[in-house]
């Protein structure tokens, strides 16, 4: 009987050898895609941040006035400041202790403004709209010039969603 | 050792994580299953290593070095599922039990099944070391068998001439059982 295995060499009695293994053994269905959904969430590894002082009330209706909010993770700690803008809309000042470069992202119900912290932690959104939000506090991102220590150096760090009420 | 998979720095080794997972997968299965786990276990098995990778991501440089720590990972979560569920069997190959019948009457696929029918009775008259570094061999491009050179329990260098001799000795089975040869 003649084929092609014949008179190939080791590299096809190899490639058979593949083919076989492929065949009886495969590597399951969905593998690859449920490692690469376990991988895309080990990367994220998100710490969340708990709200640990708040000055001024945070339930709807209050006195709209300058209030200061403190968010803790194990990683970090930010704090943010909450002030009215004569339109109605939010400014929030932030810093990040300890301070250090970020991307930080505030993200409302429909879409997200972002944002980067400085080399002292500092970081500010001049016109937010009135809503639910909460802020992603990510890795700086690569290539903004700045030394960081990688993007797997850093965890992501989620706050709570607020409300960020209304003007009185 | 390039590969043609991946850049050499961080970012470039993040970014094609993507490609990467599918290339490297099948080979890493094949190494927990060689290592005598079933299959359930070795799909755990190549998921933690995975996993593990990211938080090591920042102390690997290369590829090749990202494949001979995903390698070493899967092997040693082997080893240690295999000692959690006492059944690791190293002689006995379940995964080389069951060869699938064709799933068609397709003369080819009749033909091809027949030809791997044969294959694997002659890999079954090898010794379960020339089974087990085939097994490994048949997923690692030349280049790279440095890198499982220590997973196999051997010295670098000696992969290549034990492969050869292993393939030798197949092939003077694959006669013997006058099959598909």
């Amino acid at each position: 009987m003649t084929s092609d295995g014949a008179q190939a060499g080791h590299g096809g009695l190899l490639a058979r050898l593949r083919e076989l293994f492929e065949s009886a053994d495969p590597v399951p269905d969905g593998l690859v895609e449920r490692i690469r959904f376990s991988v895309a969430l080990a990367s994220m590894e998100a710490e969340l941040a708990h709200l640990t002082d708040a000055e001024g009330e945070l339930v709807r209706g209050a006195p709209e006035e300058s209030r200061t909010i403190t968010f803790d993770s194990s990683s970090l700690t930010i704090m943010i400041r909450i002030d009215s803008n004569a339109d109605g809309s939010a400014r929030v000042d932030g810093w990040l202790a300890p301070p250090q470069p970020r991307q930080v992202e505030i993200a409302l119900a429909d879409g997200s403004i972002t944002t980067d912290a400085d080399e002292q932690g500092r970081f500010a959104f001049a016109s937010v709209p009135r809503g639910t939000a909460r802020l992603v506090v990510r890795p700086p991102q690569p290539g903004s010039g700045r030394s960081s220590p990688g993007p797997f150096g850093m965890n992501t760090v989620l706050t709570p969603t607020l409300v960020l009420l209304a003007g009185a | 050792m390039d590969d043609g998979l991946a850049a050499g720095d961080d970012d470039g080794l993040t970014a094609d994580l993507d490609n990467l997972i599918p290339a490297l997968t099948p080979l890493l299965w094949n190494v927990a299953r060689a290592a005598g786990l079933s299959r359930e276990d070795a799909e755990d098995a190549v998921q933690t290593a995975w996993t593990s990778l990211i938080s090591h991501l920042d102390t690997i440089r290369t590829p090749g070095a990202l494949k001979a720590w995903l390698i070493t990972t899967t092997q040693r979560e082997a080893w240690r599922v295999a000692a959690v569920a006492r059944r690791q069997q190293p002689a006995d190959h379940e995964w080389l039990m069951t060869i699938p019948d064709p799933l068609g009457g397709a003369d080819e696929r009749a033909l091809e099944a027949e030809e791997q029918r044969a294959l694997w009775r002659a890999l079954r008259t090898l010794s379960p070391r020339c089974q087990q570094l085939l097994r490994i061999v048949a997923f690692v491009p030349r280049p790279d068998y440095d890198l499982v050179a220590d997973w196999l329990g051997m010295s670098r260098g000696s992969v290549g001439p034990t492969r050869g001799r292993c393939l030798d000795k197949l092939r003077l089975a694959l006669r013997a059982e006058g099959g598909s040869q």
